[in-house]
């Protein structure tokens, strides 16, 4: 069976996460140094904002507060990006050249799950927190207070779109197993991931597409941004709660496919 | 210097640029997604460029002046950009540095000689792209003049060697601190806006624009870009040379200062 529970393998995570929590406890600077980087982003962000709308009123028909909404949003799913998903997968290319990978496969325990959450960066979940405030913050300039749908709307395609950023990391490092000798294939997700900074009406037709189509950037920000701010009906989260269960589906048959390529430290 | 000194030299130098091509070749898979990498950023930027100047010229800039300018920026960007913080950053942490030392030749050569090969690859790349592009999209097509472009080389080539000495005076500081890349990321913030990666300076509030003067940013950048597109002409030319030499004269001082300075607390450590 795909989908039985599988209790085993969240004992064995949750105790893997409580050693990364002390280890990690340990190194009480890094704290600091997280912080200050998300700040330093996020006032570059904003900054790079005021730029375009020196010379604009609206992006893609959004104004101002409405793309630091999403902003925000960006925010909170870099911080999912860099608290779990860079230091575990992130690592799966390294692994698959030098055979480190064959240490996860000895372990009786799902491959694809082990390899993803195996690692907490718990200090970048800061970002989390600040992404959710500024967009809190950017909600209250727009003068608009969500109501209960639009926030059990919002945090549905939050969830979706954390799905979808999931599936995009696993299908990108699946390709190690074709091609062996890239280990810097999470250059490929920052390349792509640059592009969810703005609304994806933005952008001209055809890459607004491929966007919403091809390759889901859309609804990784644009989405979750839309049911905050009550650009979308609430009932879209719903569509994009599909999306994400189509699009997870399908990465976790490129992933099995992928795998089998793979012929250990000794092929 | 004499000509058998010369001659020793060109050897020398033939022998690193053969091995850093080569080390490149090996790695040519990544070095496709690190270019990729590199354009996202310029070719966002005018994505949105694009979409603000769809109701008419932004300041004079109309979207085939967004499209040339970036285009150009991709280009000379790929041409200038140093990675060197981040190899003397671990080179220095890990120890490889040692036997870089012991060799008889002084290890920014290596660097030197791994940039050429590098930016050789790249930009070679970038530039049958753009040709590419040019020859279906006649917005990115550069106006042709042998002496502009001319400057154009000897303003990228400037350019090349001051963000090559910034990226190793900053990776130099690794000696003293295990923060030296985050230094240079900070830099690389800054000159989002100085350098004129996220819009041409005449776009920012001129209050931004002026600081940048004072400092080296529009010189790494905005500048040589400038040049290649036909945006400055005149004395504002010869302005622009003046402030890339005199900027580059400081950061050779100041990564001389790092090396020796630097050196001596090495040895300290290790011995």
């Amino acid at each position: 069976m795909m989908f039985r529970v599988p209790t085993a393998a969240f004992r064995v995570l949750r105790a893997l996460w409580r050693i990364n929590v002390a280890e990690e406890l340990q190194y009480r600077a890094n704290f600091v140094a997280s912080l200050l980087g998300t700040l330093f982003w996020i006032v570059t962000a904003l900054l790079t904002l005021a730029v375009f709308f020196r010379h604009t009123t609206r992006l893609g028909d959004w104004d101002y507060w409405e793309v630091v909404v999403l902003l925000g949003v960006f925010n909170t799913l870099t911080g999912v990006i860099e608290a779990v998903l860079r230091p575990g997968i992130g690592r799966l290319a390294g692994e698959v050249k030098s055979g480190g990978l064959d240490l996860v496969l000895a372990k009786p325990v799902d491959a694809q799950g082990f390899v993803s959450f195996r690692r907490l960066d718990v200090w970048r979940f800061t970002d989390v927190v600040l992404g959710l405030t500024l967009a809190g913050y950017a909600l209250y300039r727009l003068g608009r207070v969500p109501s209960f749908v639009q926030l059990a709307a919002f945090a549905l395609a939050l969830a979706a779109a954390v799905v979808v950023v999931y599936a995009l990391w696993v299908a990108l490092m699946s390709l190690a197993f074709w091609f062996v000798s890239v280990e810097n294939l999470s250059v490929l997700f920052d390349a792509l991931y640059e592009g969810a900074r703005y609304p994806v009406s933005a952008y001209p037709g055809v890459l607004r597409f491929v966007f919403v189509y091809l390759i889901p950037i859309a609804w990784t920000t644009t989405i979750p941004a839309s049911a905050l701010t009550g650009r979308l009906e609430p009932g879209f989260a719903l569509v994009a709660a599909a999306v994400a269960g189509v699009v997870f589906a399908l990465t976790r048959l490129l992933w099995r496919s992928a795998l089998k390529r793979y012929s250990g430290a000794s092929g | 210097m004499s000509r058998l000194v010369r001659w020793e030299w060109l050897r020398r130098y033939g022998a690193l640029l053969r091995v850093a091509w080569l080390q490149d070749l090996q790695y040519r898979a990544s070095i496709v997604l690190w270019l990729l990498w590199g354009v996202t950023e310029p070719a966002v930027a005018l994505g949105i460029w694009w979409a603000i100047a769809a109701d008419g010229p932004v300041q004079g800039y109309a979207r085939a002046d967004f499209a040339r300018y970036f285009f150009a920026l991709m280009l000379v960007n790929q041409l200038t950009i140093a990675w060197d913080s981040w190899y003397l950053d671990s080179w220095i942490r890990e120890g490889e540095l040692n036997f870089r030392l012991a060799r008889p030749i002084h290890p920014a050569h290596e660097a030197v000689a791994e940039n050429i090969a590098y930016k050789a690859r790249t930009a070679g790349m970038i530039l049958v792209v753009w040709l590419i592009v040019a020859a279906a999209w006649p917005a990115v097509r550069l106006p042709f003049g042998a002496g502009q472009w001319a400057l154009a080389a000897a303003a990228v080539l400037l350019a090349a060697a001051m963000r090559f000495f910034i990226s190793f005076a900053t990776g130099l500081l690794a000696f003293w601190t295990t923060r030296a890349t985050a230094i240079m990321e900070l830099h690389a913030g800054i000159s989002l806006f100085l350098s004129g990666r996220l819009a041409p300076l005449a776009l920012l509030p001129p209050a931004v624009a002026r600081v940048a003067g004072f400092f080296w940013f529009p010189y790494m950048l905005a500048f040589p870009v400038d040049l290649l597109t036909g945006a400055v002409h005149g004395a504002a030319v010869v302005q622009g040379f003046v402030g890339q030499a005199v900027w580059l004269a400081v950061w050779v001082g100041a990564y001389r200062l790092t090396w020796t300075r630097g050196l001596r607390r090495y040895g300290a450590v290790g011995g």
